[in-house]
């Protein structure tokens, strides 16, 4: 929790340096995208069912037994 | 000269106003130029000793096919609605042993009373050694149920098919700097069903360099609740089951292979609610923090309550005595994959509480190395009032190796603290209020390694029919697990643009 709340920090710091639009082209570089890529979607499943831990991945929160 | 003036500059200020509008049109970019069509699916095998429906033991095993299409329509400028179909279909030796017993005639028994039970109405057209007009009155060799967690059972559970299906509708605001969201979604398979309502909202500023975002969601499912064919006839029947329906005519036997009545599942009575709800708030925030490097953090609070039990988890107490139907020479190593012919009888279902607090708190954290390699990393930490805690990291680097093809090797690392009520095979006490021996929920390391090929090309050269192929994703990962479980996914997905 600690270090989570450093990395905010971090960030928030960070914010005041900004990027123009056209500095963005690596940026946004579809490998560079901040979530998980939609083929991902079914390695997650499979995880929140042999795992206890879920969230925070950008998939789904509930819904479903998972129970197979 | 007056008029002039005005009429030029009525028709400048005009002029310079449709301008103004103009190119407010020209360079209100849409969110999505033309619908996509995403074509996904997956192929997923695993295999371990750890059924939780074997009460900690037993065969794992589980296939599964999963297909969605996502169709992406941009229903204006701003907005883009989102549909998302699926369905699942599994085979699993570990949930069709909810009911192991089969009777096929590979073991008899030998009765002189009228077998209605398992055995008998498993298998009609075996038949009987003795045909006399008045067999009720003599001795005859019938087919006897026996079953085994370490094979498939033949039962309708072993397989199941789950459909899901669900919109979503974002929009954008003309300077795209506030787009809000909500989706709905509904699933069903044999025993459960999920319906499930969200909204978001994103906000970026600082230049789009940051992002803040919001999302609660709800879900609201049911179980159709199915119990260890054991239980299940003791729920139905009491005291008398052995007597009645299913067990009537069948041998349980003891420890020592005796045939005996004594077997009474007391501890077990069927959940009264069988309602599940599920809410989360989930809590983003994204950085552009160089021109090579951005990163993101990101929190949920996640609440569940109800049955959050599985119904088909078999339970045994420590402090009870052990029946068995099947084979009695199988007993002494009933707990090794030997056993081919002698099943455990359950003294209750898994429990667990009503209520489940779960916070998740994740970043990620993406760097352009140069035009051939990026790197991009996970990290999570989770903790829930149950006592599970777990860490979660990943890596991915891609790599391109021409204009077109990305190779991505990843690699993931999980462990876990397992929940306070986990107990492995034979372990927890009747007199406990909570229990369970699903593996899923023990304490372990997982590691997960694979690689995936991607196709790219954002001009979509390539069509077919009236789509241009914009993507192509090829996944595979190795999933190796402390406790012996072992599977394999691979994924595959196509995006075609119209």
């Amino acid at each position: 929790m600690k270090l989570t709340i450093l990395c905010l920090l971090c960030l928030v710091c960070y914010s005041c340096n900004t990027v123009k639009e056209y500095e963005k082209q690596n940026i946004n570089d579809p490998d560079m995208k901040l979530s998980a890529r939609s083929s991902e979607r079914y390695e997650t499943n499979f995880q929140i069912y042999r795992e206890g831990a879920s969230g925070a991945n950008g998939g789904k929160t509930g819904g479903g037994c998972g129970c197979n | 000269m007056k008029k002039i003036l005005f009429i030029t500059s009525l028709f400048y200020l005009t002029s310079a106003n449709s301008q103004e509008k103009d190119s407010t049109a020209v360079y209100k970019k849409r969110v999505l130029e033309t619908a996509e069509i995403e074509f996904l699916g997956s192929y997923y095998q695993q295999d371990g000793k750890h059924s939780p429906v074997g009460g900690g033991i037993g065969s794992e095993e589980l296939k599964d096919y999963t297909s969605n299409i996502v169709l992406s329509i941009p229903v204006s400028d701003d907005g883009v609605l989102t549909i998302d179909a699926g369905f699942s279909a599994y085979t699993s030796a570990s949930s069709s042993n909810i009911n192991p017993f089969v009777s096929d005639g590979s073991f008899t028994t030998t009765t002189n009373n009228n077998n209605t039970g398992a055995s008998r109405s498993m298998n009609s057209n075996t038949p009987y050694t003795n045909k006399d007009d008045d067999y009720y009155n003599t001795t005859t060799t019938v087919p006897a149920p026996y079953g085994s967690p370490w094979i498939e059972s033949t039962g309708a559970s072993r397989k199941d098919v789950l459909k899901t299906l669900s919109a979503s509708y974002s929009h954008s605001s003309d300077n795209r700097n506030t787009i809000w969201n909500a989706n709905a979604s509904v699933s069903k398979e044999y025993d459960y069903q999920s319906f499930g309502v969200g909204a978001g909202l994103a906000k970026l500023f600082n230049d789009k360099n940051s992002e803040i975002s919001l999302k609660a969601s709800a879900y609201f499912d049911k179980w159709y609740a199915i119990y260890p064919t054991e239980l299940h006839e003791y729920s139905l029947y009491g005291m008398h089951f052995q007597n009645s329906g299913y067990f009537k005519g069948v041998n349980i036997l003891d420890e020592y292979g005796m045939a005996t009545t004594n077997y009474l599942p007391k501890s077990f009575h069927p959940f009264s609610n069988e309602k599940r709800n599920s809410y989360s708030m989930s809590l983003g925030f994204s950085q552009v923090l160089t021109k090579n490097l951005q990163a993101s953090v990101f929190m949920d609070l996640l609440y569940q309550d109800g049955l959050l039990s599985t119904p088909y988890h078999r339970i045994y107490f420590a402090d009870k005595a052990n029946y068995y139907i099947g084979q009695p020479r199988y007993i002494p190593i009933y707990d090794s994959p030997g056993n081919v012919g002698v099943f455990r009888l359950a003294d209750d279902v898994e429990r667990l509480p009503k209520t489940r607090f779960k916070v998740p708190v994740g970043a990620r954290l993406n760097y352009y190395i140069n035009e051939q390699f990026v790197v991009r990393s996970y990290y999570r930490y989770y903790a829930d009032d149950w006592g599970l805690e777990a860490h979660t990291a990943s890596i991915e680097i891609p790599y391109r190796i021409s204009e077109y093809f990305t190779i991505l090797p990843m690699y993931r690392f999980y462990t876990q603290k397992g929940v306070r009520y986990f107990a492995p095979f034979e372990k927890h006490y009747s007199f406990q209020k909570y229990y369970t021996s699903d593996y899923d929920l023990s304490s372990f390391d997982s590691h997960q390694y694979g690689i995936g090929l991607s196709y790219s090309d954002i001009l979509t050269h390539a069509r077919v029919l009236k789509f241009g192929l914009k993507n192509i994703d090829f996944r595979y990962n190795r999933y190796e697990r402390s406790d012996a479980l072992k599977a394999d996914i691979f994924s595959l997905g196509i995006k075609f643009v119209q």
